[in-house]
């Protein structure tokens, strides 16, 4: 019952709040009136009675006021008029408000937006079921090179691996390549990633019709079966479910659908078919060409799949782990998919995540700062409160409160921005770029949001919240002035310490810029301007032979050569800036004979170098004459001839037994396979007649890449893809080509990590600096306006206004200089991290440092002058009348 | 009997004012009025400590309230006791007789 009573009496208390009150004042007022009734009837006179009765109940409002905070659910209510309050006073100054909520906003979206991708990248499980089961195998190798990470196996390893580890569901696949699909007249050129069996056993996934690749199908020479993603059933075969066990064309070839994946079915290899990878120990089983994912077993344990691997891998007669590294311990053990998929990019997102980290110091650095200024501006507000009546706890409730308020404030604008710049940033990235489906902001991102707001409004809440403790009410009474140079001192190391942090995100988005300026600026050693290029599935049963493959290229090289506007067309495995094939070489003469090493390998028509414009050093290029039954003739670049002939002339000499090198070329970048050390460098390349390619090399190499199509015109022309489909479609009807694009886009697609880097840690240390200007800015600012009278004061003595100005922007400018110092000085040592991803330049890079001071110093003199400009406009006589 | 007004001991003002209600409603300034009658004006109760007592005690359910009309036709806020009043009355009473008898002993002991 009396619970009852008490909750009756909170909701009362809380919600009809105002009824409550005009109660107890009605209730008060009685009381005096019968106080007074009282004092007249004992016989005094009127005014006498009711000074008597005032004395008596001794202030209405003090008893109003006892009553309300012995009430029910008082808490709640005063701490919601101090909400009140707390709002109005922030209304009442729009221009901190604004400053604070933007500063907030950006610095809260900001780091939004990267968590967000931390978020999906390596918070989220994988969109598979039961991810927690999935993996892959990582080896470790202790020795002279110690490494620890993830390995493509070859044949071997997969035989045993599917055979001896009963622990785990293992699967292969072979990457994803082009491949022409024919369906009714039409020819598409798709993307078809080739599997083993139990591929999808182990992503768990299961055919919406059909089935899973047989294991029958899945042996060498097995029939060819082929399993096509819900999309391209639905866009290219109508959704049509009798295909199931119809044959289609795929590689001109007929296969038999056996299975539709279920809609919305993702793969680590984002294929539109499917076929057997039917991998052996032969072929490309020889190398370590595919990659492995595993899945638990029900029952199983890692600690019994990891050791069952280790039992068969380590007992393989080929075991090239330990070719260059022969006294190694190599071991194997198995990692979370999760991990494993999202390893490559981990070191980045987390230098994102930091550089956010950055931002929210730098913001809370600033808004401290504010809040201190605020603070002692309200000093007298604060003593005015303190003296009549109000406690410690409540002055410092308010000003929490306040922060509070600018934080979710700030918070729920921040998300806004973090959704707006998520959503620019998605755009920024090329497809599939990210092992995830998408990027959304989740629970977990909110929860983040509102802790990191809070958080923030606790931390530059700290400072103002001490000094308001520190408030003395005679002091602060009787003095008007209320910078103190205690205060001073802390909103100068703040801005130092601002600028420092700010320093090392311009420092390190300097340095990244200038890699990605140097590779972007390789010397091209070819013509990139005016070439056009397309890519065509030869993956294609009827172009094993390479009679056919012969006629192609010369019938549509020269088709296309009679575009009009076309100077030029060649065919060649790879251009530049692509990834690029390579082999291993011996020399067969001279003092180098036995010399073996690998080199990158590209075949080429004879008007590739003239089509690319690559200048000929020595030699010749190839001619029509070089054909398949004619001296097998290549060209080597000059990294080629510096490699193995320490920088003589190539010209003449034989390699593997009875190659001719005939010419040397220019050498031009490449994204490498052989020994990659940056996204784009120069290599030791062979070129190879395409005539001289022979039939099995020539089916291997068109399973794993697609030739390109190359023209020069002049200028643009219009048109120019579609005459290059059809002339294409002259030499052959039903040979789709992939998409053009010109050389710009293709380099553009190659540097897509470093591009970036460079605009997300660009956009954060353009936002550092903004936010240090803005702190710089506020500080000079304030003190023109608190300074206004002692300014007045020394140009009626007779200080220029240049003088005043320069020593009023001084503490600005010294603070600000200060952290360019402390900035250089951190960065010297915490930047040295990022070395594995410059290219071309140093960590200590004398571009970039002075490009930083420069930067940070007008930005500095801007955010000083600024505000100390208005020192022009002060009136000395007016300033020393007003005071 | 001392004239002067005395600082009411800690937990003493509910007894007062519950017992001040045990004979019948009365507004603030009756129930004032009557712990300094009881009390042979010992205990003042001033309405700064009054009211918020009133309030709170309201809240608890002891007490319940309702506006009417003064003797001279004053419009004035009534309080009564609720049933859970009364045993609140006993229990503070029970607990008030131990304490003195307490604090008795301790001051006659030697």
């Amino acid at each position: 019952m009396p619970l009852l009573v008490k909750a009756r009496s909170f909701l009362r208390n809380l919600f009809f709040s105002r009824r409550v009150d005009q109660d107890l004042d009605q209730e008060v007022r009685s009381h005096l009136q019968l106080l007074i009734d009282e004092n007249l009837r004992a016989g005094m006179p009127p005014k006498e009675a009711e000074r008597a009765a005032r004395m008596e109940l001794g202030g209405a409002e003090q008893v109003k006021e006892r009553v309300r905070d012995k009430r029910l659910g008082n808490g709640l209510h005063s701490l919601l008029s101090d909400c009140r309050f707390g709002a109005r006073q922030l209304y009442k100054n729009p221009g901190f408000t604004l400053t604070v909520v933007l500063t907030l906003a950006l610095s809260v979206g900001a780091n939004t937006a990267i968590f967000s991708l931390v978020n999906a990248l390596l918070l989220k499980s994988l969109p598979y079921s039961h991810p927690g089961r999935m993996g892959a195998i990582y080896t470790r190798i202790i020795g002279s090179e110690t490494s620890d990470k993830y390995h493509n196996v070859n044949g071997e390893q997969w035989e045993l691996l599917r055979d001896h580890v009963p622990a785990l569901i293992s699967a292969v696949s072979g990457g994803t390549t082009g491949v022409n699909l024919r369906a009714g007249s039409r020819v598409e050129y798709v993307h078809r990633g080739r599997v083993s069996g139990h591929y999808f056993d182990v992503l768990a996934i299961q055919p919406v019709l059909g089935r899973n690749f047989s294991e029958d199908e899945d042996r060498p020479h097995g029939p060819r079966a082929v399993i096509l993603s819900y999309d391209l059933w639905r866009n290219v075969f109508g959704a049509d479910p009798a295909l199931l066990g119809q044959s289609i064309l795929l590689r001109s070839e007929p296969c038999t659908v056996v299975g539709v994946l279920p809609q919305g079915a993702t793969t680590p290899l984002n294929a539109d078919v499917y076929t057997p990878l039917q991998p052996s120990r032969d072929g490309e089983g020889r190398g370590t060409n595919f990659t492995a994912v595993i899945r638990l077993r029900e029952g199983a344990t890692w600690q019994q799949a990891d050791a069952q691997i280790n039992r068969v891998w380590s007992t393989r007669a080929g075991r090239y782990e330990l070719a260059e590294n022969p006294s190694a311990n190599v071991s194997y053990h198995s990692v979370p998919l999760q991990k494993s998929e999202t390893d490559p990019l981990r070191p980045q997102v987390l230098a994102l995540m930091l550089a956010a980290g950055l931002i929210l110091l730098i913001a809370c650095a600033n808004l401290a700062g504010l809040t201190l200024v605020r603070m002692l501006r309200r000093t007298s507000e604060v003593a005015t409160r303190l003296a009549l009546g109000a406690s410690g706890w409540q002055i410092q409730r308010q000003f929490w409160i306040e922060n509070l308020l600018l934080a979710l404030v700030g918070g729920a604008v921040g998300i806004g921005v973090a959704l707006l710049s998520l959503k620019q940033l998605l755009l920024l990235l090329p497809e599939h770029f990210l092992p995830v489906p998408n990027v959304s902001l989740d629970g977990r991102v909110l929860a983040f949001t509102l802790a990191v707001s809070i958080l923030t409004s606790l931390l530059f809440g700290m400072l103002p919240a001490l000094a308001a403790r520190r408030v003395d009410l005679r002091s602060s009474m009787a003095d008007r002035s209320s910078v103190r140079g205690g205060s001073l001192r802390l909103r100068q190391s703040l801005i130092t310490g601002e600028v420092a942090l700010t320093v090392m995100l311009l420092a390190a988005s300097g340095l990244l810029i200038r890699s990605l300026i140097h590779l972007e600026t390789l010397p091209p050693g070819f013509n990139p301007n005016g070439l056009t290029v397309g890519k065509a599935s030869l993956d294609d049963v009827r172009y094993h032979d390479p009679a056919a493959f012969r006629k192609l290229l010369d019938e549509s090289t020269a088709a296309m050569r009679q575009i009009p506007g076309v100077q030029n067309a060649a065919v060649g495995l790879n251009v530049p800036y692509e990834f690029v094939g390579n082999d291993w070489v011996t020399l067969s003469d001279g003092k180098e004979a036995g010399h073996q090493g690998g080199s990158d390998w590209v075949y080429v028509t004879p008007g590739y170098f003239d089509t690319l414009q690559m200048p000929v050093l020595a030699g010749r290029v190839f001619t029509d004459v070089d054909g398949p039954n004619t001296q097998k003739v290549v060209v080597v670049n000059h990294a080629f001839a510096q490699k193995f002939y320490g920088g003589g002339n190539p010209v003449g000499r034989y390699i593997d037994k009875d190659t001719l090198i005939v010419g040397e070329v220019a050498d031009v970048p490449i994204s490498s396979g052989l020994d990659p050390v940056a996204p784009i460098q120069t290599e030791q390349t062979m070129y190879i007649p395409a005539t001289q390619v022979e039939g099995p090399l020539l089916v291997l190499l068109h399973q794993w890449l697609q030739p390109d199509w190359i023209v020069r015109t002049a200028g643009p022309v219009e048109g120019l893809t579609a005459a290059m489909q059809r002339a294409l479609a002259t030499a052959d009807p039903n040979l789709p080509a992939s998409g053009f694009y010109s050389m710009k886009d293709l380099l553009a697609r190659t540097l897509a990590t470093q591009r970036i880097e460079v605009a997300l840690l660009g956009a954060l240390a353009s936002l550092a600096l903004v936010l240090s200007a803005v702190g710089i800015f506020a500080l000079v600012a304030n003190m023109v306006a608190q300074r206004t009278r002692e300014i007045g004061i020394r140009m009626a003595l007779g200080s220029s206004i240049g003088q005043v100005m320069v020593q009023t922007g001084r503490s600005g400018a010294a603070a600000s200089l200060l952290g360019l110092v402390l900035g250089l000085a951190l960065s010297g040592g915490a930047l040295r991290v990022m070395r594995s991803v410059l290219y071309g330049i140093g960590v200590y890079d004398g571009t970039t440092i002075f490009a930083v001071v420069l930067t940070l110093s007008a930005v500095t003199l801007f955010a000083t002058a600024l505000p100390a400009l208005r020192i022009a406009s002060i009136d000395p006589a007016r300033t020393l009348r007003e005071e | 009997m001392n004239s002067e007004p005395t600082t009411l001991l800690p937990g003493t003002l509910d007894l007062l004012i519950l017992k001040s209600l045990a004979t019948g409603e009365l507004h603030g300034l009756g129930i004032s009025r009557r712990i300094q009658q009881i009390t042979g004006g010992t205990f003042v109760v001033k309405p700064g400590s009054l009211f918020p007592a009133l309030h709170r005690m309201e809240e608890e359910g002891w007490t319940s309230s309702f506006w009417g009309d003064s003797e001279n036709n004053r419009r004035a806020k009534y309080y009564r006791l609720t049933k859970a009043g009364r045993k609140q009355l006993e229990v503070e009473s029970r607990r008030w007789g131990r304490i003195s008898w307490a604090i008795t002993q301790a001051l006659q002991a030697s």
